[in-house]
C-alpha cells in the first residue's frame, strides 16, 4: 500500500511518500520503524506515539495494529495534535 | 492567604487616577484558580454583562495565576478579560511572557482597570506605586515601537504591554501586545483603547511564596524533560504552521471565505516550503522549553513570527498565495494590533461581497495580494471601506444585507478560525456552543475529529461528551495557566494538574476538584453571557455551514438538523 507522511512524520522521514508491503497498521509501522530510522521515536513496535496517528484512505482514523490493509489503501501518517 | 497569591487584586480607576489593593478569599481563589476562571469571577462582581464594553465603567481584567513566576515550563502567562466589543459576550483571550512575571510581582493576582483617563496615558506600576503618565507621543505608534520606547523612557527592567493603532480606533477585533505576542481575540485592544490607555508598564520584586519548593522543582524538571519529546516535536520542529498542508490534505483549510476546503496553492504558505527560501529562528515565550515561535524573515531583513491561524486568515481564506505577501500582511497586523483570524476572516467576507457585486470596493478580490495590505491599513486607521470591517463581519453583513449574514464567518460575531466546520464537525459543535464565540482555543473538539473516538464527517450525539471534555480541560488550562501546547505530554491531565497545585498552593486539591472547578468557570462564563442577553439561537452557524456541503467532499455535510441535536445534546449533558 501506500504510506503519505505528513508534517513531523514527513520532515523526519525525508519523503513524502513511500510504498510498503503490509496486512495490518502494525506490519506497517514495524517496517516504517526499520526502514526509515528517524521514525523510530515515534513508533513502539506496532504503535504509533499518542501525539501521532494513522488515517487510513483520508477517511478512518486508525490506531489498533491489528486493523487490516489491502493493497491500495492510502496510510497516512501525522501528528494527532492539530493545535494552532 | 495560600501560597502562590497575594490574595488581592489592583483595582485602578484611570479617571481618577486612583487604586487600591482589593483582597480576595482563600474560597475565590481556590474555585477560580486565576487566568480566564477569576477573570470572570471579577467581572461577574464587577456586574460587566450589563456594561458597554467600550463605556468608561467597563472593567478589563488581566488575570494571573499561582503558577506564574515558578518554574513550571509555559507557565509564565496572563488573560485578559472583558466583555467583548465584538461579541457582546464574554471574551477571555491569553499572552505569555514576561509581563505576567512582573506584574504578579506588584504584589497581585490580577488588575482590574475602569474609567477613561482625561489624555492618552500609560499606567506604570512600579512596585505598589501607580501612576499614569501622558503617552501622547505614542498615537498611532505600533505596539513594539510603543514598547521599546517605554522601556527607554521607564527603564529596560519594566515589562509593558500596549496597543497599536488599532486600539486607539476602537476596531473590535484590536489586540493588547507585549513582547510580539497578542492577547488576541474578541477585541481587548479596543476596550483598552476606549480607557484611553496605550499601555501598562510594570516592574515589582514581590514574589508569592511556594508552598513546597522542593516538590514543585521536581515536578518542574520532570516536565521540562517531557516537553523535549515526541508531544511537542510538532511545536518545535515547524511550528503551528504546519497544519496548513495535513488540513489542506483533509479537505478542512478554509479557503476563499468558507467556499471550499482545500486551497490549490497551499503548498507556496507552508513553513516546508518557507523554510526553503528564508532564514528562519526560533524564539520561546520566558519560562518556556517547547520553542514554539518560528520567525521568518521578509524581504526588508526584518523577522515575522509564523502561525497557522495567520497564514490560513490572511493566506487561503482570502485566497492569496503570495507568500511574501502573507508574511507582511501577518506583520502588518502585528504591527497595528490586530487579530489576525477575525482580519482575515472579515476581508474575506468582504471580497465574497464585492464578488457578489453587493460592495462597490472592486479592487478588493479574492487572490489580490496588494488589496490584502492596502485594507489591513484602511482597517486599522478605520479609513474608507476600513471603517466597516472594523467592527467585525457580524456588522458589516448587517450593512450590507442580501442576507450576506448566512455567509459572514463568524458564531457570535467572532469570526470562524482554520478548522473548517463541515469536514471537522465535532469542532463544529464546539465552534457553535463556544460562550466567546468560534474558538480554537476555549474548545478542543478538532482533538477529537484527529482521532479513532469519532467520524470527522458524520459525528454523531456520541462526539459530544468528547467535545464536553476538550472544553473543561481547556478552561482548566487557562485557568492554572499553562500552556496547551503541553496537553501531550500528560499521561493524566488532571491528576499532575493537582500534583502541581499542591506543591505551589499547599491545598489538598485533587484531580477530582479539578474537574469540578473546570465546570464551574464554564458555567461562569454562560452566567456572564446570560446576563448579557445570551439566548440559544446564539449557539449555531452560519447557514453556509448547514445548507452547503464542501464542493470536493461531498461526503463533508452538515445539516441544520444534525447540528442542532448535537448542540442541543451539549445543553442536556451540561445541565444547562
Amino acid at each position: 500500500m501506500h504510506v503519505e507522511f505528513l508534517g513531523v512524520p514527513r520532515q523526519r522521514a525525508g519523503i513524502s511518500e513511500l510504498e510498503v508491503q503490509a496486512n495490518t497498521l502494525g506490519q506497517l509501522l514495524g517496517t516504517l520503524a526499520t526502514q526509515i530510522p528517524p521514525l523510530g521515536e515515534f513508533i513502539a513496535v506496532d504503535r504509533l506515539h499518542s501525539s501521532f496517528i494513522a488515517n487510513l484512505n483520508g477517511d478512518q482514523f486508525i490506531s489498533d495494529p491489528a486493523t487490516p490493509l489491502v493493497g491500495d489503501d492510502r496510510v497516512l501518517i501525522l501528528s494527532a495534535d492539530a493545535g494552532g | 492567604m495560600p501560597f502562590g497569591y497575594h490574595g488581592c487584586y489592583l483595582r485602578i480607576d484611570v479617571s481618577e487616577g486612583t487604586s487600591e489593593y482589593v483582597p480576595l478569599s482563600d474560597t475565590v481563589l481556590r474555585q477560580y484558580l486565576g487566568g480566564s476562571g477569576l477573570g470572570v469571577k471579577l467581572l461577574l462582581d464587577e456586574g460587566a454583562a450589563v456594561m458597554d464594553p467600550l463605556a468608561p465603567e467597563a472593567p478589563l481584567v488581566f488575570a494571573f495565576s499561582p503558577l506564574v513566576g515558578s518554574p513550571l515550563t509555559t507557565s509564565a502567562k496572563f488573560a485578559v478579560v472583558s466583555k467583548s466589543p465584538l461579541t457582546g459576550r464574554i471574551n477571555d483571550s491569553l499572552a505569555s511572557s514576561g509581563f505576567a512575571i512582573a506584574a504578579k510581582r506588584c504584589g497581585c493576582d490580577g488588575i482590574v482597570i475602569v474609567g477613561r483617563a482625561a489624555e492618552l496615558s500609560v499606567v506604570v506600576i512600579d512596585e505598589t506605586d501607580v501612576r499614569m503618565e501622558p503617552a501622547t507621543e505614542y498615537r498611532g505608534a505600533t505596539c513594539r515601537e510603543t514598547e521599546s520606547g517605554l522601556k527607554a523612557r521607564l527603564g529596560a527592567n519594566y515589562r509593558v504591554a500596549s496597543i497599536g493603532q488599532a486600539g486607539e480606533q476602537l476596531v473590535r477585533y484590536a489586540t493588547i501586545s507585549h513582547d510580539g505576542r497578542h492577547a488576541g481575540r474578541g477585541g481587548s485592544g479596543a476596550v483598552l483603547g476606549s480607557k484611553n490607555v496605550k499601555a501598562i508598564a510594570v516592574r515589582g520584586q514581590h514574589r508569592a511564596e511556594w508552598a513546597n519548593p522542593e516538590e514543585l522543582t521536581t515536578i518542574s524538571i520532570s516536565l521540562s524533560k517531557r516537553s523535549f519529546g515526541p508531544a511537542t516535536a510538532k511545536y518545535r520542529e515547524l511550528g503551528t504552521a504546519t497544519n496548513l498542508l495535513t488540513f489542506n490534505r483533509f479537505g478542512a483549510l478554509p479557503t476563499r471565505n468558507f467556499q471550499s476546503g482545500t486551497f490549490e496553492e497551499a503548498a507556496s504558505l507552508s513553513p516546508e516550503q518557507l523554510s526553503t527560501t528564508r532564514s528562519k529562528t526560533r524564539e520561546s515565550c520566558v519560562s518556556c522549553t517547547i520553542g514554539c515561535e518560528h520567525i521568518y524573515t521578509l524581504g526588508s531583513g526584518s523577522g515575522v513570527r509564523v502561525e497557522y491561524e495567520s497564514l490560513f486568515a490572511l493566506g487561503s481564506l482570502c485566497g492569496v498565495s503570495d507568500a511574501d505577501a502573507v508574511l507582511r500582511a501577518s506583520q502588518r497586523c502585528d504591527e497595528l494590533g490586530l487579530d489576525t483570524i477575525s482580519t482575515g476572516g472579515t476581508i474575506a467576507f468582504a471580497m465574497e461581497c464585492v464578488e457578489r457585486g453587493w460592495l462597490n470596493e472592486p479592487w478588493l478580490t479574492f487572490g489580490s495580494a496588494d488589496a490584502l495590505l492596502r485594507v489591513i491599513d484602511l482597517i486599522g486607521s478605520r479609513q474608507g471601506i476600513g471603517d466597516l470591517l472594523a467592527d467585525g463581519s457580524r456588522r458589516a453583513a448587517e450593512a450590507i444585507g442580501h442576507h450576506s449574514i448566512d455567509f459572514a464567518p463568524q458564531v457570535k460575531g467572532l469570526e470562524i478560525p482554520g478548522y473548517e466546520p463541515r469536514a471537522l464537525q465535532t469542532m463544529a459543535l464546539g465552534f457553535a456552543v463556544g460562550a466567546r464565540g468560534a474558538d480554537h482555543n476555549r474548545s478542543g473538539a478538532y482533538e477529537v475529529d484527529f482521532s479513532d473516538k469519532v467520524d470527522r464527517r458524520h459525528v454523531t450525539l456520541d462526539a459530544v461528551r468528547h467535545a464536553i471534555d476538550t472544553e473543561d480541560k481547556a478552561a482548566l488550562m487557562d485557568s492554572m495557566i499553562i500552556c496547551k501546547f503541553l496537553r501531550g505530554v500528560f499521561e493524566d491531565f488532571h491528576a499532575e494538574a493537582a500534583e502541581m497545585l499542591r506543591s505551589v498552593t499547599g491545598w489538598d486539591v485533587t484531580a477530582d476538584e479539578l474537574r469540578e472547578t473546570a465546570k464551574r468557570i464554564v458555567s461562569a462564563k454562560r452566567q456572564f453571557n446570560l446576563l448579557a442577553g445570551w439566548t440559544p439561537a446564539e449557539d449555531t452557524l452560519p447557514e453556509r455551514f448547514l445548507s452547503t456541503p464542501l464542493p470536493n467532499d461531498p461526503e463533508a455535510s452538515l445539516s441544520r438538523e444534525r447540528l442542532d441535536s448535537l448542540v442541543a445534546e451539549y445543553h442536556r449533558q451540561r445541565g444547562w
